[in-house]
């Protein structure tokens, strides 16, 4: 009989981007982890520019932050006040919910079934309350500034 | 197995302290319109002369050193996670851990070199 | 689709080694009323359409976990599935992902079951002679039996396994079925194995990797919750690594000091002969 290879069938980092048919806390997962690298990719640029751009003088920043003053750049400014607002809130629930603090008691399967993290959504919805209200004080700031 | 779990405690912990020293950094900066309803004036914080008037003060620079610290470590640490879970070999684990590593010391003692300069301007 | 026969297209994803080809799919069209499970379905196919199709299947009552396939792109035990649920003319079928296949449906279970292995699902204690020849039981009250239950039910089908984005890009994971099967030893209060155990989860491609998505728990189809067993094990890592010392361990039930009252013969209702 001949001995064949199994084929690798591993779905791979696609699951860090979309997650089809799972629910709300696999895209909570997903979010979490865009949003902390596209922190760190906002990082870099602002390390830059508060480093190297400040140590040269009032010219050289002033220049700076003209160029930066570009209406793309204040939506940027506000994306990466809502990615903050959201991973800081996001990472509260999870280090209450990972510390075994929000989850509740194991219970015994009886049908339908239902897991710790659906039974305590309530906390998981009021996370995302306080994320929409976040986003919209900055928001604010950011109309009243007139978009500076 | 212990180094692991603190480690992963460390996460916790500067993830907490980054909610609060970077708190204060987005209400100064972006919240500045805001604020004066509430009785706090700024004064528009990204111009040029209030930037001086932080950078004599020690505090700001205590502030800014220890924000650069606990945000450069909790942002290097989950990056060396999300790419040891691409599971790469053992040699390319160890070489990930000591780069990511190495390149935190570097940024923190580049990064803080500057507020400190200016204190003494 | 009441009790008249209707038509569903099932396109199944087939692989066969020996010829050399490319996973393909291939379609079918199955003749379903009310009551009929995709297991049904794949039985029609084998037993009238294509007999060369391969799949798992024992209990056909969801108790043996052999059936685990992707159905429309979300895992389920193809016994315990029925065609209706998915109120649709046609059904995907492939097998579980994060699984090497072997042939159509078949995956490779043996790297599973190893690693469930490596975290030692048994009782581990210390006193070799208690083992050896029990003179009691142990004391398990019913709390602790209750703070571990729920974990006791898994069937080791794979799934939450391949629902776990986690267990996709990682090969070194443990998977969410290890680490719950391991918090399920480490609760038992007549486990003493936790310094044996937590080397082997307690690493960066162990416990720490995971992040919480919760499509273990959403998939399992016997409601064991993985996810809730995983965040305890993580409390207990942590507790363990800042210094408790934990709950002692069960220790033999001590005989019963004094014989029960007895209770009182009932009267005779029927008239005796003296």
């Amino acid at each position: 009989m001949k001995i064949v290879k199994p084929q690798p069938n591993n779905l791979g980092p696609v699951g860090w981007i979309w997650a089809g048919n799972y629910k709300l806390e696999r895209y909570l997962y997903i979010l979490h982890r865009i949003t902390g690298l596209g922190i760190l990719l906002f990082l870099v640029f602002h390390l830059t520019a508060t480093t190297f751009f400040r140590i040269q003088g009032e010219p050289v920043w002033n220049a700076a932050m003209s160029f930066l003053s570009n209406p793309l750049f204040k939506a940027g400014e506000y994306m990466v006040a809502v990615a903050f607002s959201f991973h800081m809130l996001n990472g509260f629930r999870l280090i209450l919910q990972e510390l075994g603090f929000l989850m509740g008691k194991p219970v015994p399967p009886i049908y339908p079934y239902s897991d710790a993290l659906r039974r305590k959504r309530r906390w998981t919805m009021a996370m995302i309350g306080i994320i929409i209200i976040l986003c919209l004080i900055f928001f604010y700031d950011l109309v009243l500034g007139g978009w500076q | 197995m212990r180094r692991y779990t603190y480690l992963w405690l460390m996460q916790l912990i500067t993830g907490v302290l980054i909610a609060v020293l970077l708190g204060i950094h987005m209400v100064m900066q972006h919240l500045d319109k805001i604020l004066p309803f509430f009785g706090v004036n700024l004064n528009d914080p990204t111009s040029w002369n209030s930037m001086i008037e932080r950078s004599r003060q020690g505090i700001w620079a205590g502030i800014y050193i220890a924000l650069l610290a606990v945000v450069l470590s909790h942002a290097l640490n989950g990056l060396r996670n999300v790419i040891l879970e691409l599971t790469p070999s053992a040699r390319t684990q160890r070489v990930v851990t000591g780069s990511t590593l190495g390149l935190g010391i570097i940024i923190f003692f580049w990064a803080s070199y500057v507020p400190i300069a200016l204190l003494y301007h | 689709m009441k009790e008249k026969m209707e038509q569903i297209k099932f396109r199944v994803q087939r692989y066969n080694p020996e010829k050399g080809d490319n996973p393909h799919f291939q379609e079918f069209l199955v003749p379903c009323s009310r009551g009929i499970t995709v297991l049904d379905g794949l039985i029609y196919i084998k037993e009238n359409l294509d007999s060369t199709l391969a799949f798992r299947t024992s209990c056909r009552m969801a108790i043996c976990g052999s059936c685990g396939m992707l159905i429309n792109n979300y895992p389920h035990l193809a016994c315990h599935t029925q065609i209706e649920e998915f109120c649709a003319k046609k059904l995907t079928i492939k097998p579980l992902p994060n699984f090497p296949i072997i042939k159509d449906l078949v995956v490779n279970l043996v790297p599973f079951f190893e690693t469930h292995k490596s975290i030692k699902p048994y009782i581990l204690r210390h006193d070799s002679e208690e083992m050896e020849n029990p003179t009691a039981e142990f004391c398990q009250s019913h709390e602790v039996m209750e703070s571990f239950l729920q974990f006791t039910y898994c069937i080791k089908c794979g799934i939450c396994v391949s629902a776990c984005p986690t267990s996709a890009s990682d090969k070194q994971f443990h998977g969410p079925q290890a680490l719950a099967q391991c918090y399920r030893y480490c609760a038992d209060n007549r486990d003493d194995g936790e310094p044996e155990r937590f080397p082997v989860v307690g690493t960066d491609h162990g416990v720490w990797h995971c992040h919480l998505a919760g499509a273990c728990s959403e998939s399992c189809p016997k409601g064991v919750d993985p996810a809730l067993a995983i965040q305890l094990l993580k409390r207990r890592l942590v507790s363990r690594g800042l210094g408790s010392k934990g709950r002692p361990k069960a220790t033999t039930a001590q005989p019963p000091t004094q014989s029960k009252p007895k209770v009182p013969y009932p009267e005779f209702t029927v008239q005796q002969d003296k």
